[in-house]
């Protein structure tokens, strides 16, 4: 496979396996929001920057039995978040990289306007490829070429952002969760020109803490944890080059998250947990070079019963651009 | 070999890249640090007893003092005054909602597993978000309450006496003190609280 080759699939690598990773509309200033987005370095380069910029919008939430709910009258919440990330290649199959978010909260209620900001939750990712040569292929002539390309990562949520259990007058303020948490991560990415289909699974637990102050104000100590939480994404893509050999991609994605209930002082919080089930599609151009990417990203919530728990219904856009060092 | 080759190009590569972006960390680090200031109490939470002591006989939002009393409407337009309703009963628990999810999760939680245990306890949502008595009602029946007592804290008198946010849930006994002033959690903590009450 030549070079133009490999350099194609690792654009459609990234490109796909940063929209599947970005945040699938969890973040919610009532219940801690702004997670940052992934991001995973092509094969054959140094280093990459990436900058983003979404838009999440409020629709109504899904109680705990599922059931969707209408917001109160009057009111607009949406969520704004500039994301940094940079990602560094350690060796010839591992790369890490670390993301930030900084966050605002828009919230409009018919008897309240409140505009706060701080930064989220950062992440610190590790991954490794089992793969040295490029998998994709423009033709299928044995079964060899059918073998996905397969990422194996370790990401660990930062609680950097504001949180429940920080300093804060009230909930309007809060950016972050508070908490650690560790996820293992399994992405396999097929490309068989102009198609490409990704699957990602990731399995994440949150480390217990101490709490001592909700909202500002201190409280009789006692321990929480959040739920382990799991996140599959399955993706399909197509692409085709301009003529100047730059590139359009194509990503339709559908996401489903879950979060167990988690525990306060040892005992399980039976108002915890959440699910979320969403699709997105994503539009991605890269230049000829295949060092600059531009995307934009629709995450779409289905306004229905049953397509999500405990969980704020909204809608993400997402606008970026990234600079791969080679 | 094929691993132990690939293994020592690990160990060979990494500690240099590592090195060279070290810096490039640490101006990033200290960027975040230096602007944040107080806010990075969670990458260590302190898990000490902090509560300040309250002095019996005060008016204030810690447990232990007096409740701030006041008069404010219902969903229904009816003027509801906390020294009233603690009076006619064993207690009054106030619970502050902006109608999300988990208020949502918390009310419903409470609904089944609290309310039905304490026929002489006084059970109120608080809704401090909306703007007037007629959205509140909205929301109270968009969301399914329509069974319990919604006030309406137009102008945040209750929110600003129990230093309340979202989940808040607030104790008031007989006497008009305060013994539980904290977010909702599961339910457990309440209803300890509620069977301490004569």
């Amino acid at each position: 496979m030549n070079k133009f080759s490999k350099t194609i699939m690792a654009v459609l690598i990234f490109t796909g396996a940063a929209s599947f990773l970005a945040p699938t509309a969890r973040a919610a200033s009532c219940c801690g929001g702004g997670s940052a987005s992934s991001l995973i370095l092509p094969k054959f380069s140094r280093s990459m920057v990436d900058l983003s910029f979404d838009m999440e919008k409020y629709d109504g939430f899904w109680n705990k039995a599922g059931d969707r709910i209408e917001d109160p009258p009057g009111s607009d919440l949406k969520q704004y978040r500039l994301n940094l990330g940079y990602g560094l290649r350690l060796a010839d199959r591992w790369q890490a990289s670390v993301s930030a978010p900084y966050v605002w909260n828009d919230n409009k209620y018919s008897g309240i306007n409140s505009k706060t900001n701080g930064l989220g939750d950062m992440r610190l990712n590790l991954w490794y490829e089992a793969f040295d040569a490029i998998q994709c292929v423009w033709k299928v002539k044995s079964i060899k070429d059918l073998k996905p390309a397969t990422y194996l990562g370790l990401s660990l949520t930062l609680p950097t952002g504001i949180s429940p259990y920080d300093d804060v007058e009230n909930s309007f303020d809060v950016t972050g969760r508070g908490f650690y948490r560790l996820d293992g991560i399994a992405l396999f990415d097929k490309t068989i020109y102009p198609w490409s289909a990704t699957l990602l699974f990731s399995y994440g637990t949150h480390l217990e803490r101490s709490v001592n102050r909700e909202y500002g104000n201190y409280v009789e100590p006692y321990h929480k944890k959040l739920g382990d939480r799991a996140l599959g994404t399955l993706s399909f893509g197509y692409s085709h080059f301009l003529e100047n050999m730059s590139s359009m991609t194509y990503t339709a994605a559908y996401s489903d998250l879950q979060e167990d209930e988690g525990t306060i002082d040892g005992k399980t919080d039976a108002t915890s947990g959440l699910r979320k089930r969403s699709v997105a599609g994503t539009i991605a151009y890269s230049t000829m070079e295949r060092d600059w990417i531009i995307k934009a990203t629709l995450s779409h919530a289905i306004k229905k019963n049953g397509w999500g728990e405990n969980f704020p219904t909204t809608d993400i856009i997402s606008i970026g651009v990234s600079h791969v060092f080679r | 070999m094929y691993f132990v080759r690939r293994a020592l190009n690990f160990i060979d590569m990494a500690p240099y890249r590592v090195l060279r972006s070290v810096r490039y960390v640490m101006i990033f680090s200290l960027l975040i640090v230096s602007g944040c200031g107080d806010y990075f109490d969670d990458l260590h939470p302190d898990g000490g007893d902090k509560r300040p002591v309250a002095v019996p006989g005060t008016v204030g939002p810690l447990v232990g003092q007096d409740a701030k009393d006041f008069t404010i409407s219902d969903s229904l337009g009816n003027a509801v005054t906390l020294s009233t309703e603690t009076a006619s009963a064993d207690g009054v628990v106030l619970y502050f909602t902006m109608w999300c999810p988990v208020c949502d999760s918390h009310t419903s939680n409470m609904r089944s597993f609290v309310v039905t245990r304490f026929p002489n306890i006084t059970f109120f949502l608080v809704d401090y978000v909306s703007g007037s008595v007629a959205d509140v009602r909205s929301a109270q029946l968009s969301n399914g309450y329509a069974d319990f007592n919604v006030l309406a804290d137009i102008n945040d008198v209750a929110e600003k006496g129990f230093d309340a946010t979202m989940g808040t849930t607030v104790v008031v006994n007989s006497s008009g003190v305060i013994v539980m002033n904290e977010d909702y959690k599961d339910g457990s903590r309440l209803i300890d609280i509620l069977e301490t009450l004569p």
